[in-house]
């Protein structure tokens, strides 16, 4: 690996870590609301 | 409130713009290394952030402990998740900058070893929290969180302590060490940025912690009225 790969490499890894985290926060976020608009409409 | 956080999103963001920005193209070329030194924007504000995660978890985990407040719980779980994403950027970004530059991709030498062995720790912990049954996962959590800090500040001296293959500290490591002042704007402003996405990302995870709790309360509540009929 040379030395622009590595940097390339090493700052989309970053980008794509926490953009990553951030959409699986968001998904959880939505499927929480839901579970509690269901509950809401049966209860 | 709500609108102050949007406000500090946006800002955060056009932080890590700049912060790249000054990363790529303002910051001079290392004579050494060349162009594959300046992952150390990146690497080294990450390592921060993940730090600073830690620490605010072993403060909530104290806090939780003394005053059993779900807030608190709420906090160390926010920033133990936010940490750990934190430290695995730290452990993926340090082998990629080190393989063009040592030769090899890892070794097991004192820095690299204690960063393992933190996110091990950290991940334990999230593991405890995500299946562990039982009213005292809280308390588990939190004592595990207060032993596993002590490994914090031994990831940061064991550069100092310990003769290793990761490079000295560049900055507070003696006569010989500093960075130049166009690579020092460049490191503040990327440190200054990731603390900002810390920060953001630990208020997204608290706020969802908090809505998992709730959810959580209203079907136990309805669990009991139910059973109660």
């Amino acid at each position: 690996m040379t030395g622009p790969v590595a940097l390339k490499t090493a700052y989309i890894v970053t980008w794509v870590i926490l953009l990553g985290y951030l959409g699986s926060l968001l998904r959880r976020f939505r499927r929480v609301r839901e579970e509690m608009k269901d509950f809401k409409r049966g209860g | 409130m709500k609108n102050l956080f949007i406000a500090f999103v946006v800002f955060t963001l056009a932080l890590l713009a700049f912060s790249t920005y000054q990363a790529l193209f303002v910051a001079p070329t290392e004579q050494t290394m060349g162009e594959v030194q300046r992952i150390f924007y990146y690497h080294v504000p990450s390592a921060w952030t993940a730090g600073v995660c830690f620490f605010v978890n072993f403060l909530a985990s104290v806090a939780y402990l003394w005053k059993r407040n779900l807030a608190s719980d709420g906090v160390a779980a926010a920033s133990a998740e936010v940490g750990v994403t934190f430290c695995t950027i730290v452990l993926i970004t340090g082998p990629i900058w080190a393989r063009p530059v040592w030769g090899i991709w890892w070794t097991w030498d004192a820095r690299l070893t204690t960063t393992l062995v933190l996110w091990l720790i950290y991940v334990s912990y999230l593991v405890l929290r995500r299946f562990s049954a039982g009213g005292q996962t809280q308390v588990l959590a939190a004592a595990l969180a207060i032993f596993g800090f002590v490994d914090v500040p031994i990831v940061y001296m064991s550069i100092r302590w310990f003769r290793t293959q990761h490079p000295s500290p560049v900055m507070g490591g003696g006569e010989n060490s500093g960075l130049d002042p166009a690579m020092l704007h460049a490191f503040f402003w990327n440190l200054a940025a990731f603390t900002c996405v810390g920060i953001v990302l630990m208020v997204v995870r608290y706020r969802l912690q908090m809505l998992e709790e709730k959810v959580e309360a209203t079907h136990a509540a309805a669990a009991l009225q139910g059973g109660s009929r």
